[in-house]
């Protein structure tokens, strides 16, 4: 019987957390405190953001340390969610 | 490209909603029992390896940045509808838990960079890939991005002018600025996607032929040796 996660998947994983977490520095040196394509269209156009409808429990943070620890959390959180999203659209005879 | 809330006319972002509705409920459909047990836990993987790579925006120039959205990654190893799946998780994860995207632009956000990014990388792939495999993927990650960028310009554009400029951006700059910077940031993510892709295939080829989910109804395909 094929295993959810194996030693391969746990590899991968911490694979994609040191990336991360290496990626974060080049982030914190080179783009944070840009905007992207979507923000900058909008201040050329002088349209601000308006009042969010809804405000989330977390946010990225602002500094390496707090956006590392986000991250890990939204990681594990997405990998939660998409493993059960997906096994309740396994195939029935799998 | 996360749409926030307050952007769009309500009758756009009420459109979006309905599209992204309707897609998803296909996707439903076309998935339901199909996936197996390897599937599953590379949907999960790619989910999570996708939100995290979503939050190191890269700059591309003149102050501006730019990040993965990961459609074309998630269709050319899954396939569209498992794509779509994907990048919706992480769009309700980044909208509910994170505040990133707003909550009325929801639906906007999963019809631009899940449902457009997804398909329209799955068929430049498709219709490109027996020819060359390494561009098919480097133009269908271009292409996602900039074309869901198109049409994010299209909404607002929309939204300036049946709210008479209440709401949106008047065309005459939507157009050409979100072009423009997603000319670039579509670059960077068919870079950063044709890197992953060729890692992949020197690694553990067999991810990239594993049965790709795709319409009702139809074989599914295998993607050759990259």
């Amino acid at each position: 019987m094929h295993k959810p996660i194996d030693r391969k998947h746990i590899k991968i994983i911490a694979g994609i957390l040191v990336i991360f977490a290496i990626g974060l520095v080049g982030y914190y040196l080179f783009s944070a405190e840009y905007g992207d394509g979507l923000e900058v269209t909008m201040e050329e156009a002088g349209v601000g953001e308006s009042k969010p409808v809804y405000t989330g429990p977390l946010d990225y943070g602002d500094s390496y340390a707090s956006s590392l620890a986000m991250g890990i959390i939204g990681f594990f959180v997405t990998l939660l969610v998409g493993f059960l999203l997906a096994r309740l659209l396994r195939k029935s005879d799998a | 490209m996360h749409i926030p809330d307050g952007l769009m006319a309500p009758a756009v972002a009420a459109f979006g909603w309905i599209i992204a509705i309707g897609f998803l409920a296909l996707t439903m459909k076309v998935l339901n029992k199909k996936i197996n047990d390897r599937q599953i836990t590379l949907m999960a993987v790619l989910s999570a390896g996708i939100f995290v790579a979503q939050m190191l925006n890269f700059p591309i120039g003149g102050g501006t940045t730019g990040h993965l959205i990961g459609a074309a990654l998630a269709t050319v190893i899954l396939g569209p509808f498992a794509g779509i799946l994907i990048i919706t998780v992480i769009l309700i994860i980044q909208a509910l838990v994170f505040g990133d995207g707003g909550l009325t632009a929801l639906g906007l956000n999963i019809l631009n960079m899940a449902v457009i990014g997804c398909l329209v990388a799955w068929y430049v792939y498709r219709a490109l890939r027996r020819a060359n495999e390494k561009a098919a993927v480097f133009a269908a990650a271009f292409a996602s991005v900039f074309v869901a960028a198109l049409a994010a310009a299209v909404e607002l554009a929309v939204s300036h002018s049946i709210s008479g400029g209440t709401y949106g951006i008047a065309g005459s700059i939507a157009f050409p600025a979100m072009t423009i910077y997603h000319l670039f940031i579509g670059i960077g993510e068919a870079i950063i996607t044709s890197g992953v892709v060729l890692y992949i295939a020197r690694v553990s080829p067999g991810m990239l032929r594993m049965p790709k989910l795709t319409f009702l109804n139809r074989p599914k395909e295998v993607v050759p040796d990259a």
